[in-house]
């Protein structure tokens, strides 16, 4: 150490913060303390900035794409996208929830319990004067909010870049109806709203394995593959009720909102499977945190 | 008109118990840490002092047992357990990607440092200036040395304007100059009349800075008390010589053993471990110079303080015999003055718990 450790000398008086007289720190507040802590240590990571920005920047440069090539007519609205903006939007969307949408949901809340194992920090957080139920549930808000805003910012981008880019003719609904511009519209901003659900489920599921296998990298690839797993689980023939009981199943919930008539059953079937998984996995992590041994770092 | 109820003490366990498997990493440990005191808890690698200093902040849970600090339980309180405690388990650690200053700016937003009244930033400028970290507060911590992250953790301490500050061998990977700079800061903040509760598996830093001290052996009170009850079980200092000829200087001694009754001589590795008063010392140079053996180097072994810390926590075994006997090997101690059972040092039954 190069640099003496005491301004003063040791047998100076105490003086300064030395001087003080101890205070009670105070025990309320912990949740909104804890959530501006971990604003503070989000933002100062390269991660989730990348994250968003990203979510704002590929989605058009996919839709420029596609307009220079040939149709993929084998992904549900692809032969449409040279014909409406909302087709790209919606192909978006589809392909987004094969492992894009996991992955956003994993990259922030994957590491929000593991980071700290890494680090070694565990023991930094929970000798201040926040419970670990404070550190948990902001955790969990701010992984939810980081999860929600990359959706959002991914919606608005594809659908305003095929809005632009290809236009806002009418679209062609799965049962062969033509669906109005504005209507087009709406049924896209709702599709896209309606993918909010799973991607809440899979980000539990990343907090979760975060809290749990409290390893980062765990933590991120986790939740991929097993939405992965999901969705080949759900393509396998004679499994409806267990397709049911996925929460990627709810990423495609959207389809019957394009269906003349349209009909809302697996939104629904949807919103449930997803409220469950969150729940559950949230419940599963936080009684781990709680209960768990701080014996590392 | 009836006396106000005695302050509770600043740390009070009772029976206080922590398995990890089969293992009892803390086993049911009685201990009282009074407030206002420099209370040293000391103890070889494994003797669970951590373990305890982890309870304490409620990152281990108790499998039996109560810890109260300052009358509170984790049980009882919760978190508000730890609002007078500030302190670090092991080596601090911050996050890298912040800097110095914004790793306490956020832990100060979780101190809620603002609703006390206080500028959180004028706080930590003072907390950084007192650990000298000023200059070098806007760098990144991934930059910093383990010296600056030791002065970090204790300025993120210092934040919290505790009443017990608790340090988990706070001087461990410093160097020198690092150590002696840290003993004056804790001695500092002892002086300013913080509770200070220290761990370390130095003696000689407990025996610098502490003014009470309980020795931990697997998980167990081997010895609690003031220091200058410790110092009371000490055996007379251990010093090391080497000679011209150890053989004959074993006889010689042997010979004067009526006029040097107060002294224990064994053989070490490569050296003769004599122990007594320093003028008997004294006394054994001069007969051996008297008899023509040169004694080419004499220096201080085991400090007493050492030796009663290696009576209590170390196996029975290693007990050396201490001999006035000429003969060399089997009847001799061939203990090293790096781990030296403490001759002639009392039981530790004397002022601890009892075996059971």
């Amino acid at each position: 150490m190069s640099a003496p450790l005491t301004s003063g000398a040791a047998q100076a008086p105490a003086t300064g913060v030395l001087a003080r007289a101890p205070r009670a720190v105070p025990t309320r507040g912990g949740f909104p303390a804890a959530l501006r802590a971990e604003a503070t240590k989000l933002t100062a990571q390269l991660r989730a900035k990348l994250l968003l920005a990203a979510c704002l920047v590929v989605p058009p440069v996919v839709v420029a794409g596609l307009a220079g090539q040939r149709p993929p007519s084998d992904t549900i609205y692809g032969r449409w996208v040279h014909e409406s903006g909302y087709a790209d939007s919606l192909l978006l969307l589809g392909f987004a929830a094969q492992w894009v949408l996991p992955l956003v949901a994993s990259l922030v809340a994957g590491d929000t319990f593991a980071g700290e194992e890494a680090h070694g920090t565990w023991k930094t957080l929970l000798t201040r004067s926040v419970s670990r139920s404070h550190v948990f549930w902001a955790k969990c808000v701010l992984s939810a909010v980081v999860s929600l805003l990359a959706l959002l910012l991914m919606a608005v981008s594809a659908t305003v870049a095929g809005m632009l880019l290809v236009g806002t003719q009418p679209l062609v609904g799965l049962s062969g109806q033509t669906v109005g511009s504005t209507a087009a519209l709406e049924l896209v901003a709702a599709s896209w709203a309606l993918a909010a659900a799973p991607l809440l489920a899979m980000t539990a599921i990343a907090l979760l394995l975060s809290a749990r296998v409290r390893n980062p990298a765990v933590g991120v690839v986790g939740p991929v593959v097993i939405g992965l797993l999901m969705t080949l689980l759900g393509a396998v023939g004679g499994t409806h009720l267990l397709r049911r009981a996925l929460p990627t199943t709810a990423f495609e919930s959207w389809h019957g909102l394009f269906a003349a008539p349209a009909f809302t059953g697996p939104v629904w079937q949807g919103l449930l499977t997803c409220a469950v998984w969150t729940v559950v996995c949230l419940l599963l992590a936080r009684v781990h945190l709680v209960r768990r041994d701080i014996t590392g770092g | 008109m009836t006396d106000a109820p005695a302050a509770p003490p600043a740390v009070r366990a009772r029976g206080l118990t922590k398995r990890f498997g089969q293992r009892a990493a803390v086993d049911d440990l009685d201990l009282d840490v009074a407030e206002g005191t420099v209370y040293g808890l000391l103890g070889p690698n494994g003797a669970g002092k951590t373990t305890f200093m982890r309870m304490l902040f409620g990152l281990v849970g108790a499998d039996a047992g109560t810890l109260e600090v300052f009358g509170r339980t984790w049980a009882h309180d919760g978190v508000a357990t730890l609002a007078p405690v500030a302190g670090f388990i092991e080596s601090p650690r911050f996050y890298p990607y912040l800097t110095g200053r914004a790793n306490l700016r956020l832990l100060a937003t979780l101190d809620r440092v603002d609703r006390r009244g206080d500028d959180a930033d004028a706080r930590i400028g003072g907390v950084l200036d007192t650990v000298d970290l000023l200059d070098r507060a806007d760098e990144k911590v991934s930059g910093y040395s383990y010296g600056m992250r030791q002065r970090l953790g204790v300025a993120a301490a210092l934040l919290r304007e505790p009443r017990l500050l608790v340090l988990d061998e706070p001087a461990n990977g410093l160097d020198p100059a690092g150590i002696r700079d840290m003993r004056a800061l804790v001695t500092r903040l002892a002086r300013s009349g913080l509770t200070v509760l220290l761990s370390s598996h130095d003696m000689d830093e407990v025996e610098q800075i502490c003014d009470h001290v309980t020795i931990m052996s697997k998980g167990r009170v081997a010895f609690t008390g003031s220091l200058h009850r410790l110092r009371a079980l000490a055996p007379a200092p251990t010093h090391l010589i080497t000679t011209s000829d150890d053989l004959a200087a074993l006889r010689v001694l042997s010979k004067a053993a009526s006029r040097l009754d107060d002294v224990s001589v064994t053989t070490t590795h490569g050296a003769l471990a004599l122990r007594g008063p320093q003028a008997a010392i004294d006394r054994c140079v001069i007969t051996l110079a008297d008899a023509g053996v040169a004694v080419r180097t004499l220096v201080p072994g085991t400090s007493p303080l050492e030796a009663v810390f290696f009576s209590l926590t170390e196996p029975e075994d290693v007990v050396p015999t201490h001999s006035h006997q000429p003969e060399p090997g089997a009847a001799m101690s061939t203990r090293t003055s790096t781990a030296p059972k403490a001759a002639g040092a009392p039981a530790a039954a004397a002022t601890s718990r009892s075996p059971r």
